[in-house]
């Protein structure tokens, strides 16, 4: 288990308090964070909608299956999924070996910006895992 | 989840934690579930090389005395009239309704004197039960004074590993098949040492399908004998591994989970019917009587299978569905993706077996075993149903293949 000093939070990225990070330009890419890919476990199957899917802010809208268990995955905000990240299909340690970049789960068109600004940035995301360590 | 404060940790915790190990509760213990190399190389390592176990949560008990050995005999799934010396049996205690008290390994150390090896805090739970059992007056049932230490050395690479680390290897490897075992409980007076003076009793067992040894010894010499033994392994690829490795080599390889795949219900119908002391003429009748036999019918029981799926994809088993063409058939005990295996036109296919196509490497398959309300051939289809999807699985007879377990020591 990596040492809190050791989570990486790129300063960025905004957060969601189920672990989810969002990139604040477009293309909106949403992804889990160091801290959750550390604490599943080696990622073995990651379950993602098609494309055009629309889902509310805080809605399941796919799986993460690590070694240990099945968890699910929330939109930080209401949006339209424009793509998916295909390598993931035959590569789903991607996202333990590479969370913020190579390991990026959705590109999402948002439907209210603005949500952006209900979410965590690094500093608080800092204090929140802190809470749940 | 228990308080972490109420945990018990074992002699390396501290070497688990500088290893950078993700720990959990499991059975009362603080456990590594994986280290930094994370479970799926960990469980590849154990196919491939080696893999070394922190397993000293596990409980051992001593029954001696001249009823020390009737006594176990009934309440022991194993029939005892045919022990052999240096070999170990697995079998299961059961209670009056047929249903697992524990599963265990005994092991013979004389005439009137056995260890049994049961799961983690399991100890003080089968010594009661043994102490409520007609004839267990005579016997004195006790713990070890110090608690041992244990580790699980496993996988192909292991033999040649523990040839450096054990003193007189080429007597010792000569005669050492699967389930035998050299020393004794009493370290000391077993006369077995590892070259660095630690006395230890070896044991040709494991719970991973690979070939490999349980290696007991005290606790005092756990942090050199782990830094000695990967030092050893570290030419070929030994990994530090965790429970969830464990775990999913242990479903591969067809293993039940005490208190999962085997638990309060009928020790009957069953992958591990091994462990009963069936007669061999078919008629499922047995050749002692035994604790809670009267109540094992293959008539009226859940049956319980192993099963395997066409990809890596899981469900939850906390009340997931089992059904038989829209029929529920009952629950999901276990299921695990087992990393090292794969399909090829359906056929499952180990990352081990040496004809597997060239650059092939499989992508996972789930695994487990369902317990189902009546009889299903090997090759049916079901689907496995929780919250969130459905998928497909079929009954086997084996799931890994290509294991090493019961290898000649080479």
């Amino acid at each position: 288990m990596k040492k809190p000093a050791e989570i990486v939070i790129p300063e960025t990225l905004r957060y969601a308090k189920d672990h989810e990070w969002m990139s604040l330009i477009a293309p909106f890419r949403v992804g889990v964070s160091d801290f959750a890919q550390d604490q599943l476990g080696d990622i073995t199957y990651v379950e993602l909608p098609e494309p055009g899917a629309a889902f509310a802010a805080g809605q399941e809208f796919g799986s993460l299956e690590s070694i240990k268990s099945v968890s699910p995955l929330y939109l930080p905000a209401d949006g339209k999924v424009a793509a998916i990240n295909e390598r993931l299909r035959d590569d789903p340690g991607l996202v333990n070996q590479d969370p913020y970049g190579a390991g990026w789960l959705v590109e999402i068109e948002l439907f209210r910006p603005e949500q952006a600004a209900l979410l965590m940035d690094a500093a608080a995301y800092r204090r929140h895992i802190g809470t749940e360590a | 989840m228990p308080d972490a404060s109420t945990l018990r940790r074992t002699a390396l915790y501290a070497r688990h934690a500088a290893l950078g190990a993700n720990l959990a509760a499991f059975a009362g213990w603080e456990m590594p579930l994986w280290y930094r190399a994370g479970a799926v190389r960990e469980h590849l390592a154990v196919i491939q090389s080696a893999g070394l176990f922190d397993t000293s949560h596990m409980d051992v008990f001593f029954a001696s005395g001249p009823g020390a050995k009737p006594l176990l005999d009934y309440a022991f799934t194993r029939d005892l009239s045919r022990i052999r010396p240096g070999r170990a049996l697995y079998g299961a205690f059961l209670d009056r309704d047929g249903h697992t008290v524990d599963d265990a390994i005994l092991y013979p150390l004389g005439p009137d004197r056995f260890a049994v090896v049961v799961n983690a805090g399991m100890g003080p739970v089968v010594t009661a039960h043994l102490k409520g059992l007609p004839d267990a007056g005579g016997v004195d049932l006790r713990e070890p004074d110090r608690r041992l230490g244990k580790l699980d050395l496993q996988g192909p690479a292991s033999p040649a590993i523990l040839w450096e680390a054990v003193d007189g290897a080429d007597r010792l490897f000569a005669d050492m098949p699967y389930f035998s075992f050299a020393g004794d409980f009493d370290l000391e007076a077993g006369g077995i040492r590892l070259r660095n003076g630690t006395p230890i009793l070896l044991s040709r067992t494991g719970y991973t399908g690979e070939i490999g040894f349980e290696i007991f010894l005290p606790l005092d010499r756990m942090d050199e004998t782990w830094d000695s033994l990967s030092r050893f392994g570290a030419e070929s690829g030994l990994l530090p591994c965790g429970l969830a490795a464990r775990d999913s080599l242990r479903t591969g390889a067809l293993l039940p989970l005490s208190h999962q795949d085997i638990g309060p219900w009928p020790y009957v119908n069953h992958p591990w019917l091994f462990a009963l002391p069936l007669k061999k003429d078919g008629s499922f009748s047995f050749t002692k009587d035994f604790m809670g036999a009267s109540a094992l019918h293959p008539e009226g029981n859940p049956h319980t299978f192993p099963f395997a799926g066409f990809d890596q994809r899981r469900v939850d088993p906390r009340g997931a569905k089992v059904l038989l063409n829209g029929e529920e058939m009952g629950d999901v005990l276990t299921i695990v993706s087992d990393m090292a295996i794969g399909r090829i036109d359906d056929v499952i296919v180990s990352l081990a077996d040496p004809n597997r196509p060239e650059g092939w490497a499989p992508r996972g398959l789930s695994c487990g075993f369902v317990r189902v309300k009546r009889r299903l051939e090997s090759g049916t289809k079901l689907v496995l149903q929780d919250a969130r999807r459905k998928i497909e699985v079929e009954i086997v007879k084996s799931i890994r293949p290509n294991r090493t377990a019961t290898r000649r020591l080479p």
